[in-house]
C-alpha cells in the first residue's frame, strides 16, 4: 500500500478544510459559502457519486496545459453563463515531470510567484493521490482499474525534438500504458487525449486502433475547433466545398499548425459526402510561400478574408496602432520573416491551404468558399487571454460529458487525420517542400451534425 | 438558452460590395489625434481602412477635412494629411466645414471629443468641448442654410442641459445625430440581443474604470440591452452612486436591489460570462472569486481606479446597476433578469485588445450608416439618457451618494427592431 493511499480520501478533505479556513486572507475556494455564488454553488445532495477521473499529464504547472485544463475538474469552470461543479471527481494523478530549473525561473520573472510543481499542492488540497506510475494512478493505488475516466494531458515539458522539428510527447506511450491496464484489468474507460494523438501517423493509429478494439470512447484534439468564433460561423451540414484555407499567427508548424489544422478540419468535414481522406501534402517555407502566393497557389481572396478576422494585427500597426490591410501587395512579404505553407488535397478533391504567418498576426483564422454563389464563410477562433484562457473551459465541458455519457461528443478520426496531416507536413518540410503522396491518410468518416462549438 | 437571434448558421460574407450613388465628403472636428486617441482610432479607419463583414472595407466616403483642437506631441495628424493629400487641416471648425470656403462644404461631421488636455471640474468631470464643437458646427449650419448629419463620440456632454440643447438643435435644423460609445455595437460573447420586447426585471453590468470616462461605456451597454424590453424606454426616476470599496462590499453583501445591493445571481452570471477576471489565489488560472475575495481584489493598491456603483430604476420600476470594479475583471459584462426565465441572461461585450482596437470596426461603420442614410442607425435619445445619466450619477458622487429624483429623465423612445451590435 502506497503512502499515498493511507492518508485516505477522508482525512485529506479534513485537510483541505482546514486550510481553506486558514487561508482568509490569501483566499481559498470557489465553492466556499460565502460567494457571490452562495445561492447556486452549494452542491446538490449526491444522489447519483460523481465519476471518478485520472490525469495523466506530462507537467502540472501553472498556465501549461496540464494545470489550466486539469485544475477545471478541480475548482468547476463558466459555461453558459454559470459556474459549472464539474459532476466529475479527480482521484488520482500522474505526473511525469517537474518544471526545469530554467523554465521556471523565467516563469518566476514573469509570473511574479513561484513556478515549481503544483501536483503535490493540488493533491493535498483537493484530495486526490499522485502515483508514480500510470498503471498505480489509474488503479488508485490498488490492483484494479479504480477511476471511470482518464485524462491524458501531454503538453509542456522538456522533450526531444526530432529531425524534422517535432517535439516527441510521449502521448502514444502514456496511452499504451493506459491501455495495458484496461487490458490486464478486463475493463475500459473512456479517454481524453490532449491535441494530436502522436508525432507519430503510425502511432496514432494504434492509439485509435486500441480504443476500437476495447470499446472505450476515446476524444482528442485541440480547443479551437470547440472554442468561440468572432463571428459565430458554422459550415452548412452537407455544404459543397470549393476551397478551404486557414491561418496561425505562429511560427510553430509543431504546436500552433496543429491547433489550426484541426480548426479548419472542423469546417471541411461538414461538406458533402462526409470526410474522405487526404491524399497529398506539400510543405513550402521562406521565399517558395512568396512564389507561391504570387501563382495563386492558394485563393487570394480566400487569404485577404481570412486575414480581415485577425483582432490581434502585427505590423505597421505595431509602429501607431493604425489599421491596415495585411493582404495588400507586398505586406506580408515585409513583415513574414518565416513564412510556411502547408498545401493539402482531400481524396474527393477538395484543396486545402495552412498558411503560418507569424509576424503579421496573433490569431487563427480561417476561409471557406462554398459551391453554392461562391459564398465565402470567415471567421476567427477566437482565444480568451491570459492567465483565465477560457477557451480550456470548452474543452473540460466536452471531456467531462465524454465520461459522464460514456460518449464521445466528435469523431476520434479528425484529430487521427490531423494528427497525420501534421506529420506529413513535418516530412515534406524537411524535404525541401516536397509534394508527399499520403495514401496513409485514407481516413473516413462523418462529422456530426450538431454544431459544438462555444456559443451559448 | 434560446435567448435573442441566436448564432447565424453562417456569416453573409458575400454581400454586395459598397455601391455609393455620390461619394460622400465629410469633416472631421476632434480634440487630438495621436495613438490610441478615440479620434485616430476612427479617422484612420476612414483613412486605412478596416476590418468588415469579413473584409477589409474602405468606406466609400472621403474624409475632407481636419480639425484639430490641440497638438501633443508625436501627434499623428500632420503625418496622415501627408499620407493622405486630398484630407486638409483648418485652424477653425468653421473652415473645416466650409473647406476654405463660406458655406458648408461637407455632407457630414464627426465630432470626435475625447483625449486631450482640458480642464476638470470640482465633481471630476473632464470638461471636453463637444458642445462648444457642437456649437460651432450648428452656426455653420445655420449660416449656409443647410445641415448634414453629425456623430458626436461618447457621451453628448458633461453638462446636461448641453446634452439636451445639442438633440434639440439636431431635431430644430433636423438633421441626424448619432451618438454614444462602441460598446452597445461590438461583438458579444456570446453573440446574443436582448429580445425584443421582453420583460425585464433588473440588470446589472460589471466593468471596469472610473468615473465620467467609463460609466458612460457601462450605461451605453446596459441601455442598448435593456431599451429593448417591453414597451420601450420610459426614462428614469431615481438615481444613487457611492465609490470606494466600502460602500461596494455593503452593497454586495445586501443582497438584492431593495436592500441597497443588486440580485447576486446576475453579479454571478457576469463574473462567469467575463474572460478576465483576476486569480484570487496564486497559481490558479481562473477561479470563480467569493465576495470576501472579490473586497481583496477591489483593496489592491495597485489599481488606479476606486469602485463606483451607480443603482438606478427606470419610471417602469427596471431596476439597475452599474459596478466599475477594477482589480477584479478587466472586461464588460452585462446580465439581467427576465420574467419567467429561471436563467439570467447574460453576455460579454467584447473589447478586443490594442494595438488595432477593433471595437471601433462597427462604431465607424455606424458613422457610415449615418452619412449614407441620412438616419442615424440607432436613436440619439439612448445617448441623451445615458448622458443624463452619467452626469446624474456624478452629482450623486458630489453629493455624498445622495439618492437623486430625475424627473428631466423622463426620456421616452423605441429601439430599433434589429439588432445594431457587431455580429458580421
Amino acid at each position: 500500500m502506497t503512502r499515498n493511499e493511507k492518508i485516505g480520501r477522508k482525512e485529506t478533505r479534513r485537510e483541505f478544510l482546514e486550510t481553506t479556513a486558514a487561508a482568509t486572507l490569501a483566499g481559498s475556494l470557489i465553492t466556499n459559502a460565502d460567494a457571490a455564488t452562495e445561492d447556486r454553488s452549494a452542491p446538490q445532495a449526491q444522489k447519483t457519486p460523481k465519476k471518478r477521473i485520472a490525469i495523466i499529464t506530462t507537467l502540472w504547472a501553472y498556465l501549461r496545459h496540464g494545470q489550466h485544463i486539469g485544475d477545471r475538474f478541480l475548482v468547476g469552470y463558466p459555461w453558459e453563463g454559470d459556474w459549472h461543479e464539474p459532476q466529475v471527481e479527480v482521484v488520482s494523478a500522474f505526473v511525469d515531470q517537474q518544471p526545469t530549473a530554467a523554465d521556471r525561473k523565467s516563469r518566476e520573472e514573469e509570473y511574479g510567484f513561484p513556478q515549481g510543481d503544483q501536483s503535490a499542492e493540488r493533491a493535498r488540497e483537493f484530495g486526490f493521490s499522485v502515483y508514480k506510475t500510470i498503471a498505480e494512478t489509474l488503479r488508485c493505488g490498488g490492483r484494479k482499474l479504480a477511476v471511470d475516466g482518464v485524462v491524458l494531458i501531454g503538453e509542456h515539458g522538456d522533450y526531444p525534438t526530432n529531425d524534422l522539428g517535432q517535439k516527441l510527447y510521449p502521448r502514444a506511450k502514456f496511452f499504451s500504458q493506459i491501455v495495458d491496464v484496461f487490458r490486464s484489468d478486463g475493463r475500459a474507460v473512456p479517454v481524453f487525449n490532449d491535441k494530436h494523438l502522436s508525432y507519430s501517423f503510425e502511432k496514432a493509429q494504434a492509439m485509435v486502433q486500441a480504443s476500437r478494439e476495447l470499446g472505450f470512447p476515446m476524444l482528442a484534439g485541440s480547443s479551437l475547433p470547440v472554442g468561440w468564433r468572432m463571428p459565430e460561423m458554422e459550415v452548412p451540414y452537407g455544404a459543397r466545398i470549393k476551397e478551404a484555407l486557414a491561418i496561425a499567427g505562429s511560427r510553430s508548424l509543431d504546436s500552433a499548425g496543429l491547433h489550426a489544422l484541426e480548426a479548419l478540419q472542423c469546417l471541411v468535414e461538414r461538406r458533402r459526402g462526409g470526410e474522405s481522406g487526404i491524399r497529398r501534402v506539400q510543405t513550402l517555407t521562406g521565399a517558395k510561400v512568396w512564389k507561391a502566393l504570387e501563382d495563386k497557389s492558394w485563393s487570394p481572396e480566400l487569404m485577404s478574408r481570412a486575414l480581415s478576422r485577425a483582432d490581434l494585427v502585427e505590423g505597421i500597426t505595431l509602429k501607431d496602432a493604425r489599421t491596415q490591410d495585411l493582404a495588400a501587395p507586398g505586406v506580408l512579404e515585409s513583415i513574414v520573416p518565416e513564412p510556411q505553407a502547408v498545401l493539402f488535397e482531400y481524396r474527393d478533391g477538395l484543396r486545402a491551404t495552412l498558411l503560418m504567418l507569424g509576424g503579421a498576426i496573433g490569431d487563427f483564422t480561417a476561409a471557406v468558399r462554398l459551391d453554392r454563389r461562391n459564398q465565402v464563410l470567415s471567421t476567427k477562433f477566437h482565444l480568451p487571454p491570459n492567465p483565465n484562457v477560457v477557451y480550456s473551459a470548452c474543452l473540460a465541458h466536452h471531456i467531462e460529458s465524454m465520461i459522464i455519457n460514456n460518449k464521445a461528443s466528435y469523431p476520434i478520426e479528425r484529430t487521427l487525420l490531423v494528427s497525420g496531416l501534421l506529420e506529413a507536413a513535418h516530412v515534406s518540410r524537411a524535404q525541401g517542400g516536397r509534394r508527399l503522396k499520403t495514401p496513409q491518410l485514407d481516413v473516413r468518416y462523418h462529422a456530426p451534425r450538431a454544431s459544438l462549438y462555444c456559443h451559448t | 438558452m434560446g435567448y435573442g437571434v441566436g448564432h447565424l448558421q453562417f456569416a453573409p460574407d458575400t454581400l454586395t460590395p459598397d455601391v455609393a450613388v455620390k461619394r460622400l465628403r465629410i469633416a472631421a472636428v476632434v480634440t487630438e489625434y495621436r495613438r490610441y486617441s478615440h479620434a485616430q482610432h476612427i479617422i484612420d479607419r476612414y483613412l486605412f481602412g478596416y476590418s468588415w463583414n469579413g473584409r477589409h472595407h474602405v468606406p466609400d466616403i472621403e474624409l475632407v477635412s481636419l480639425y484639430t483642437d490641440q497638438r501633443p506631441d508625436g501627434e499623428l495628424s500632420r503625418d496622415r494629411a501627408k499620407l493622405f493629400p486630398r484630407m486638409k487641416i483648418y485652424p477653425t471648425i468653421a473652415e473645416a466645414l466650409c473647406r476654405g470656403g463660406r458655406r458648408l462644404d461637407v455632407d457630414g461631421v464627426l465630432l470626435i471629443g475625447e483625449h486631450g488636455n482640458y480642464p476638470t471640474n470640482e465633481k471630476g468631470q473632464r470638461l471636453y468641448p463637444r458642445y462648444e464643437f457642437f456649437q460651432q458646427i450648428v452656426d455653420v449650419f445655420g449660416n449656409s442654410g443647410r445641415s448634414v448629419p453629425v456623430f458626436n463620440d461618447k457621451h453628448l456632454s458633461w453638462n446636461w442641459d448641453w446634452a439636451r440643447e445639442m438633440v434639440e438643435t439636431a431635431r430644430e435644423l433636423d438633421f441626424p445625430l448619432l451618438a454614444g460609445s462602441s460598446l452597445p455595437v461590438t461583438r458579444r460573447i456570446p453573440q446574443i440581443d436582448m429580445p425584443l420586447g421582453a420583460g425585464v426585471q433588473e440588470a446589472l453590468c460589471v466593468a471596469v474604470g472610473g468615473v465620467d470616462g467609463y460609466d458612460i461605456h457601462a450605461l451605453e451597454a446596459m441601455q442598448s440591452m435593456v431599451e429593448r424590453r417591453q414597451g420601450g424606454e420610459t426614462g428614469v426616476e431615481w438615481i444613487e452612486a457611492a465609490t470606494g470599496v466600502d460602500a461596494v462590499v455593503k452593497a454586495m453583501a445586501a443582497g438584492s436591489f431593495e436592500q441597497g445591493g443588486w440580485d447576486p445571481q446576475l453579479f454571478r452570471a457576469c463574473l462567469c460570462r467575463s474572460h478576465r477576471l483576476v486569480p484570487t489565489r496564486e497559481g490558479f488560472n481562473h477561479t470563480l472569486p467569493t465576495n470576501r475575495q472579490i473586497e481583496a481584489l477591489m483593496r489592491d493598491p495597485k489599481n488606479r481606479n476606486t469602485p463606483v456603483l451607480y443603482r438606478y430604476q427606470h419610471s417602469d420600476g427596471l431596476k439597475m446597476t452599474m459596478l466599475l470594479i477594477e482589480g477584479v475583471v478587466h472586461d464588460f459584462t452585462f446580465a439581467a433578469r427576465l420574467t419567467d426565465h429561471p436563467r439570467p441572461l447574460s453576455v460579454q461585450m467584447f473589447l478586443p485588445p490594442r494595438e488595432v482596437c477593433n471595437f471601433f470596426n462597427p462604431l465607424t461603420h455606424a458613422t457610415e450608416d449615418l452619412f449614407h442614410d441620412g438616419q442615424a442607425p440607432y436613436p440619439i435619445e439612448r445617448t441623451l439618457l445615458t448622458t443624463g445619466l452619467t452626469a446624474a450619477g456624478v452629482e450623486s458622487l458630489f453629493r455624498k451618494g445622495q439618492r437623486l429624483k430625475t424627473p428631466h429623465l423622463d426620456i421616452h423612445y423605441q429601439p430599433t427592431r434589429r439588432s445594431t451590435y457587431w455580429s458580421n
